[in-house]
């Protein structure tokens, strides 16, 4: 065993856990982030491509296959990799809606969470990242959707994203491994990555450190003590509940999993579509309840769309043979649904399940029935939905027939957004955190990362996970 | 109190059902042209009769086809979209609840938008509202919503897409809330409902004293052209109801003499549960509807015992609502309905 020591352990490098970095070694702390998985430098000349299969091995946890057990199942993605699941998400930046924020402060009594203190904290977030809009025409896939929702008088609104453009319009994604890390690091963090934290060390209502397991570059193992004089956890929604509950704190954490459920379309074009990136117009006519966007469309994802469908194998073998003319859409919902994240003593993952009620299905058929509207009004000419055995639709007249083909044993779900499995609030009858994200019960140990969010926001949550992020590190400074 | 002219054309949806019969018949006499959207070639012909320049659109409020024939040609541009078209009792799936309830309100609310019509009025329901606290409490335009069962939560999520079309600003929508009808085109199960209190088999339950509100479709066909005209109505909710609300031993005791008053002697006492009855059932009737299961006798008799009443000041005062028809005088056209089509009652 061997011991270190620091004053701020901060468990995971995502989005949550880089922005605490930053914040606490800028300010002159002693600063250890451990990450479980790899480093990955994003810029070698043999990293992955981006939403290529083969990134999903490697930055992926499961490579990608993890699922929410339920009827029917949510399967999910959660990046396992140094900068978390910002170094494999599409970067859309989309703050939280102001009315989502209005709810949260009063149904969870939330101090300090005045909007025009959630504006000030996001302004900070994105003069730290690169957040921008596309230079010149969006690409086609974008444009698609754009096209249909105007003939359907819908709204749409193309979407900044954490990403830097060069002059000739190349595009580099802001992940953390390229910006709030380094930056940490230059402030004086130290960065163990491969390193999983087994649980946390407790004494009364204090914690003293972290038991971890670094592999070394070798492939041989080594049993870590941390002693800290603070730890900030910073795993996800689905491994920051684990983790505490592995060391014994369960007081609301793991309970109020929330997830936006997402079924799919691949549809297929009578033109080429273009597949390097994901779209950035984003049809907004029914948020919050339902959102329609694109999904990153590589051949893999077009391949495993198609195969959703269930549809017949020779139309399913045309259609994946004309590829590079097929792009995959999406409608995701807010769920009235909640899940459970559940550590099983000697299983390494939790379990986690999510029931999704009558309205989330109904919902489901109704963003899958008004996607396919637009497709066929974008010009599309096939569209295969993520429901087994569902008819391939071609015209309007056959859109109907999907309100029956989705029910709880033949719909493909998935989900890339999941919050809420602590909360943060003052109410503690519903949240496992107060407002700054402190653990109630346990006087050194704070959470700072999507499992704070006391519900779905119903748009991409980095931008809503960052600005908390930064305003719950900051209030850990000034803390006694 | 200022009214907009009545455009010429009105779209119905719902067309063939309860109120969807009374309201074309109402409209069929006074406007140019009225569509209406029926399900299928049976009900075709209920709403057929009601005049030569009604249209009947075949289809489901679900198909986004049948809705684009149902606003097809000029007549959708600056005509009122009534949209009564909604499940309230599932066959089996309490799924079936949210598709039609939520998911068609949203499509025809889409193309309503997209046709430019004059005014969307919305039927929605009391069950947003769930049950009244305590026994002297009236539902306002002011009270909370607290959806009862799927049932409520569908008609809730229909009216905050309603709102949302309005807030919109390129809709303008009014929402109606009435509670429990009675009143001609009735369908079977309140055909069954009078046989049942004819022949004393329909329970009271509990002292009989809790009170609901009721609605005469004449009545609530009046707020409904009331809410299509009057200015000031445009992105606003209304109970409509008669007057007041009735205790629930006066509305059996009221349609026993109605029986009578028609012909129809009236058999047996009057049946009583105790409360506990109901409360029984309305356990069943969450735990079935948890399950995703409808099963309609626990659902009625759960509700039974409940106060829901509701206050329509507001809609006299702003929409120049007048219900005019009394219960009695009511529920007697309702049985003289029944007798005139030859069903046994």
């Amino acid at each position: 065993m061997t011991r270190r020591e620091t004053e701020f352990l901060v468990v995971g490098s995502g989005a949550g856990g880089a922005t605490t970095a930053a914040v606490l070694a800028e300010a002159g702390r002693r600063v250890t982030v451990v990450e479980e998985g790899p480093w990955v430098d994003p810029d070698a000349e043999d990293a992955p491509e981006p939403f290529s299969l083969q990134e999903m091995a490697v930055k992926y946890r499961h490579h990608g296959s993890s699922a929410a057990l339920g009827n029917p199942p949510v399967a999910y993605a959660e990046g396992r990799c140094v900068g978390g699941s910002t170094e494999i998400n599409s970067g859309l930046w989309h703050r939280l809606p102001a009315e989502v924020a209005a709810a949260w402060r009063s149904d969870y009594a939330i101090d300090g969470f005045d909007q025009h203190q959630i504006d000030a904290w996001a302004d900070r977030v994105e003069s730290r990242l690169t957040v921008s809009r596309v230079p010149g025409a969006p690409p086609l896939s974008s444009a698609l959707l754009e096209r249909g929702a105007a003939k359907l008088g819908w709204r749409s609104v193309e979407l900044p994203r954490v990403v830097a453009y060069d002059g000739g319009g190349r595009a580099t994604k802001q992940t953390m491994a390229r910006t709030l890390l380094p930056r940490a690091i230059v402030a004086g963090a130290h960065l163990e990555a491969a390193c999983r934290v087994v649980r946390l060390l407790r004494r009364g209502d204090r914690v003293t450190g972290a038991v971890a397991r670094r592999r070394r570059p070798d492939g041989t193992v080594e049993d870590l003590e941390i002693d800290a004089e603070h730890v900030v956890v910073c795993g996800g929604a689905i491994q920051t509940p684990a983790l505490l509950q592995r060391s014994g704190i369960r007081h609301r954490i793991g309970r109020g999993l929330k997830l936006h459920p997402t079924i799919k379309i691949a549809a297929r074009f009578p033109h080429p579509v273009d597949h390097e990136d994901v779209p950035i117009q984003r049809v907004t006519e029914f948020v919050p309840e339902l959102a329609i966007g694109g999904s990153a469309s590589r051949p893999g994802h077009v391949g495993l769309a198609l195969a959703d469908s269930g549809a017949d194998i020779a139309d399913v073998g045309a259609a994946l043979a004309d590829w590079e003319r097929v792009f995959v859409y999406y409608a995701s919902i807010r769920s009235d649904a909640s899940g459970l994240v559940l550590a099983v003593p000697g299983l390494r993952s939790p379990l986690v399940t999510y029931r999704l009620t009558d309205g989330d299905l109904s919902r489901l058929a109704r963003g899958l029935v008004l996607l396919g509207e637009l497709l066929l009004a974008a010009g599309a000419t096939e569209l295969y939905p993520s429901v087994t055995g569902a008819e391939v639709v071609r015209r309007p007249e056959e859109l109907a027939s999907w309100w029956g083909s989705v029910d709880r044993s033949r719909t493909n779900l998935m989900t890339v957004h999941l919050t809420s499995t602590v909360g943060m609030g003052e109410d503690r009858d519903r949240t496992g955190a107060d407002s700054y994200g402190r653990v109630w019960g346990v006087r050194n140990l704070t959470v700072n990362d999507a499992s704070l969010l006391p519900d779905a926001p119903g748009v991409n949550p980095q931008a809503t996970i960052m600005t908390i992020a930064l305003r719950n590190a900051e209030h850990l400074l000034s803390r006694p | 109190m200022s009214d907009l002219a009545a455009p010429r054309s009105a779209i119905v949806t719902g067309a063939a059902g309860w109120l969807g019969q009374n309201l074309v018949r109402a409209l069929a006499p006074e406007r140019d042209h009225v569509r209406a959207l029926v399900l299928n070639d049976e009900e075709a012909p209920l709403v057929e009769l009601a005049g030569a320049n009604v249209e009947v659109v075949l289809g489901d409020v679900r198909d986004p086809t049948a809705l684009d024939r149902l606003f097809d040609g000029d007549d959708g541009d600056g005509a009122t979209v009534f949209h009564a078209g909604a499940v309230i009792h599932p066959a089996h799936r309490v799924r079936e609840l949210f598709d039609v309830n939520v998911g068609g309100t949203q499509l025809v609310l889409d193309r309503a938008r997209r046709a430019g019509a004059h005014r969307f009025v919305h039927v929605s329901s009391n069950s947003p509202f769930g049950l009244n606290r305590d026994p002297g409490d009236r539902f306002t335009e002011a009270s909370a919503p607290d959806p009862y069962l799927a049932y409520g939560r569908s008609k809730f999520e229909a009216e905050a897409l309603v709102r949302r079309a309005q807030d919109r600003g390129d809709l303008a929508t009014v929402i109606v809330r009435p509670p429990w009808f009675y009143g001609p085109c009735q369908p079977e199960r309140q055909t069954r409902w009078f046989r049942a209190v004819r022949r004393g088999r329909f329970p009271l339950v509990g002292d009989g004293r809790n009170r609901r509100s009721m609605v005469y479709t004449g009545n609530l066909v009046h707020g409904l052209l009331r809410a299509e005209v009057a200015a000031v109505a445009a992105g606003r909710a209304y109970w409509i109801a008669d007057p007041e609300p009735y205790e629930m031993r006066t509305v059996l005791a009221t349609v026993r003499a109605a029986l009578e008053a028609e012909g129809l002697a009236v058999s047996g006492g009057q049946p009583r549960l105790p409360r506990l009855a109901g409360r029984v059932a309305e356990r069943l009737d969450v735990v079935a509807q948890a399950l995703g299961h409808y099963v309609q006798p626990a659902h009625v008799l759960g509700e039974l015992k409940e106060t829901i009443a509701c206050d329509v000041s507001l809609a006299r005062a702003e929409l120049g609502y007048a219900p005019a028809t009394t219960l009695y005088d009511g529920m007697r056209a309702s049985i003289r309905w029944c007798l005139e089509r030859g069903q046994a009652l």
